[in-house]
């Protein structure tokens, strides 16, 4: 078959005005999520000569075979990877950082001073009425912060469980549009723009699925994608056209726990994990904090048990409740303060019994427990900042290197636009050819 | 074909990940000079923060050690101007006692030194049962009421508690911040108890005709009224001695004091020379970051076409 030089330099034509369009696409998606870099490959089109006619030339052209996606899969699966770690450090330290200032910021600490500087004072006049008063309202003063503590504590539980929730659904969603994606990647062509488009939004869906918790991955040769929680040996998430439910449940002491399709499940990263490590820190701290009020509550009670009031009655409770959350002063009378030792009369400016409550105090030491307890979560807060900060920068590294491996570069495509416009104009200029040959045929004739 | 571009968002997106980096940098030092602190939580230095809170107490005590310090000094020197009011009573009792000794004087002119006398055991009961800079007997110990009260008799007698109130002055120092009235007004003579009311109670009765020889129980009642005085200026040695260790104690928590809000400036406060140079330095590299990054972000072919 002899060559036909108009149908050659159409289809290069045709050729060039794809490669046009997708190097237009591709300035266009410069800075959408998702979008990979397509190329288009050629491929010569001829046939092999027939019968008789070996050393005849046979040209028919180009044809555009497929349009490629240029995207790294190592690097993709380093994005995930890092990506998953860099949330489950950053919800963790956003969770540790709330309670943190539930505990610092509700003031307890110093409201505990507070107590105990009232105390030293009321020592030195224990008949005085006002030094009384003071020291029953600082009382309730440092009740209201552990109550507000507690309920700051509550509240920062209450948001994390709420985003972790969220994130649960969302995960749920995620891996819905995932199994509707493999049925759809299951029916188009190898190679089609419809099938490039469904692999950039496979990829985005990953890519935002390993955000909330780690996944393990496999590819299919037709391109769909099986999903498994955790590693290579964990649980499906995701296969074929198929997604399992995740499900959270919360304990008593409101930490979290996940289920897949009804069974337990753990995984150990993203920002599900954050928000159940941030969850068990905050019950580990309630609980402490609730110590700190019960001992408050036994010692001054106690004290109070075995003293007398400026009236000479034996002391009643001073506080009630059992923690944190509920623990109330019970009187507001400053003279019901036990200062003098059971069996003082009236009006006794004996204090050997506030002696004894400092003393019981200064062992309880609930200061000193505070002042751990915060030291203890803020130096939490300070070292994962600094995991969270690396985890951090080599989650954005690896973004960085997939961005630069399969993103957009503007100035290669502006290289394209011009390459594909001067292959287009040359093969304009072969069909001129081939129009000017003919004429000169017909001009012999 | 595989190759490695250097992708338009990729250029852009490191750009602003540099520039927030050197911008949150430059605001953390702006904070902390316009706060004043070097910490804004305590997850920024645990160490220091624990170590500001204690701090922060032990100041907090400290100033109510200090509250207690002045009370006790004022209870002591009122005590002091009180005992020197003793004294010179006893004085004025002394030199009236060697008037009355005069064996010259008539029995109606003793009498009338008697009544003085008797006038003056009021006064000294009056200024046994003082009271103290919040309205306690000053000598009645850890009473609420009283020091002394007088009998049906006219005797006085002691109704406070044996002991005075300690007040702490921190740190596990104490200070007793006033005597009982036993204390100094109690005293012996010659191997018998007595005390200071009483004898001047027994001399002002003597010589307004309680005894058969006035004048003789005066003579004897001078060696009394001696000792009376000794026992008083012993008390006011004793309280001397007390006012001089709660100076020492005061200049001690006052260096203490001292010492604290070094230690506080030190680790909580910002150095703000340090902080200003800092500022400088990520202000200058976030400017030369902005400068090459609009250079950059307009080289593009595009504009060339």
């Amino acid at each position: 078959m002899a060559s036909d030089l108009l149908s050659i330099a159409s289809s290069g034509a045709k050729a060039a005005r794809t490669a046009l369009d997708v190097t237009a696409q591709n300035i266009a998606n410069a800075s959408t999520d998702g979008y990979v870099k397509r190329s288009v490959t050629l491929e010569e089109v001829s046939s092999t000569s027939g019968i008789g006619r070996t050393n005849g030339v046979s040209l028919s052209g180009v044809r555009v075979s497929g349009v490629e996606r240029n995207v790294d899969l190592f690097r993709q699966m380093e994005v995930r990877r890092t990506t998953s770690d860099a949330q489950r450090a950053t919800t963790e330290v956003d969770g540790l950082e709330n309670i943190e200032a539930a505990i610092e910021q509700s003031g307890v600490f110093s409201a505990i001073a507070g107590f105990e500087s009232s105390l030293l004072q009321l020592a030195s006049d224990p008949v005085d009425n006002s030094l009384r008063t003071a020291f029953v309202e600082d009382a309730r003063t440092m009740a209201q912060t552990l109550n507000i503590a507690s309920t700051s504590l509550e509240a920062a539980g209450e948001v994390m469980r709420f985003e972790a929730n969220a994130g649960v659904n969302q995960v749920n969603v995620l891996t819905g549009e995932l199994a509707r994606v493999n049925l759809q990647l299951t029916r188009t062509k190898n190679g089609s723009s419809d099938q490039i488009s469904l692999l950039d939004e496979r990829d985005l869906l990953l890519q935002q699925l390993s955000g909330y918790a780690n996944i393990n991955t496999t590819i299919a040769s037709d391109e769909t994608v099986e999903v498994r929680l955790g590693g290579s040996g964990g649980p499906l998430l995701v296969s074929g056209k198929d997604s399992y439910t995740l499900a959270m449940d919360t304990a008593s002491d409101g930490t979290i726990s996940f289920t897949l399709d009804g069974s337990a499940v753990t995984f150990s990263a993203g920002s599900l994990i954050g928000h159940s490590q941030a969850l068990e820190k905050l019950a580990d701290v309630h609980d402490q904090l609730d110590t700190i009020a019960a001992n408050l509550i036994s010692v001054v009670n106690a004290a109070q048990a075995s003293g007398v009031d400026l009236d000479g009655n034996p002391g009643q409770a001073m506080f009630t409740g059992t923690g944190a959350a509920n623990i109330a002063i019970a009187f507001s009378d400053g003279s019901l303060v036990a200062t003098a030792p059971a069996g003082a009369a009236a009006d006794s400016r004996d204090d050997s019994n506030l002696t004894a409550l400092r003393q019981a105090l200064d062992a309880a030491d609930p200061a000193g427990e505070m002042d751990s307890l915060i030291f203890q979560i803020s130096s939490t807060v300070a070292s994962r900042t600094i995991t969270r900060d690396a985890l951090q920068s080599i989650a954005s590294s690896a973004s960085l290197a997939l961005q630069s491996q399969a993103g957009v570069d503007l100035d290669q495509e502006a290289v394209d636009l011009i390459r594909y416009q001067q292959a287009f104009q040359a093969c304009g200029r072969a069909m001129q050819v081939a129009t000017e040959l003919f004429d000169t045929l017909v001009g012999i004739g | 074909m595989a190759y490695v571009s250097n992708s338009t968002s990729a250029f852009y997106d490191s750009a602003l990940l540099n520039m927030t980096a050197l911008r949150k940098q430059a605001e953390a030092i702006q904070a902390q000079t316009g706060t004043g602190q070097r910490l804004s939580r305590s997850s920024d230095d645990p160490v220091a923060a624990s170590r500001l809170r204690m701090l922060e107490r032990a100041q907090q005590f400290s100033e109510i050690d200090e509250t207690a310090a002045n009370r006790a000094k004022s209870d002591l020197s009122l005590a002091d101007t009180t005992l020197s009011s003793f004294g010179d009573y006893i004085n004025r009792i002394k030199e009236l006692a060697l008037q009355a000794a005069n064996g010259t004087l008539t029995a109606e002119q003793r009498s009338s030194i008697g009544v003085e006398i008797e006038q003056i055991h009021t006064d000294l009961v009056a200024l046994a049962n003082t009271r103290d800079s919040v309205g306690h007997a000053l000598f009645g110990g850890e009473t609420t009421g009283a020091a002394y009260t007088l009998d049906a008799a006219g005797n006085a007698v002691y109704v406070g508690t044996g002991t005075s109130s300690e007040l702490s002055l921190g740190d596990g120092q104490t200070v007793t911040s006033s005597l009982t009235g036993p204390e100094f007004l109690n005293f012996d003579v010659n191997g018998t108890a007595t005390n200071l009311l009483a004898v001047v109670k027994s001399l002002g009765e003597a010589l307004q005709g309680g005894v058969a020889d006035p004048a003789a129980a005066a003579n004897e009642s001078l060696d009394t009224l001696s000792a009376a005085f000794a026992s008083v200026t012993n008390a006011q040695t004793l309280v001397g001695a007390r006012l001089s260790w709660i100076d020492l104690t005061t200049e001690r928590r006052v260096n203490l004091s001292e010492l604290r809000t070094t230690e506080q400036s030190a680790i909580g406060s910002t150095d703000v020379t340090e902080a200003i140079v800092r500022l400088q330095e990520i202000t200058v590299a976030l400017e030369a970051a902005q400068a090459s990054f609009t250079q950059l972000a307009s080289l593009s072919l595009f504009n060339k076409f």
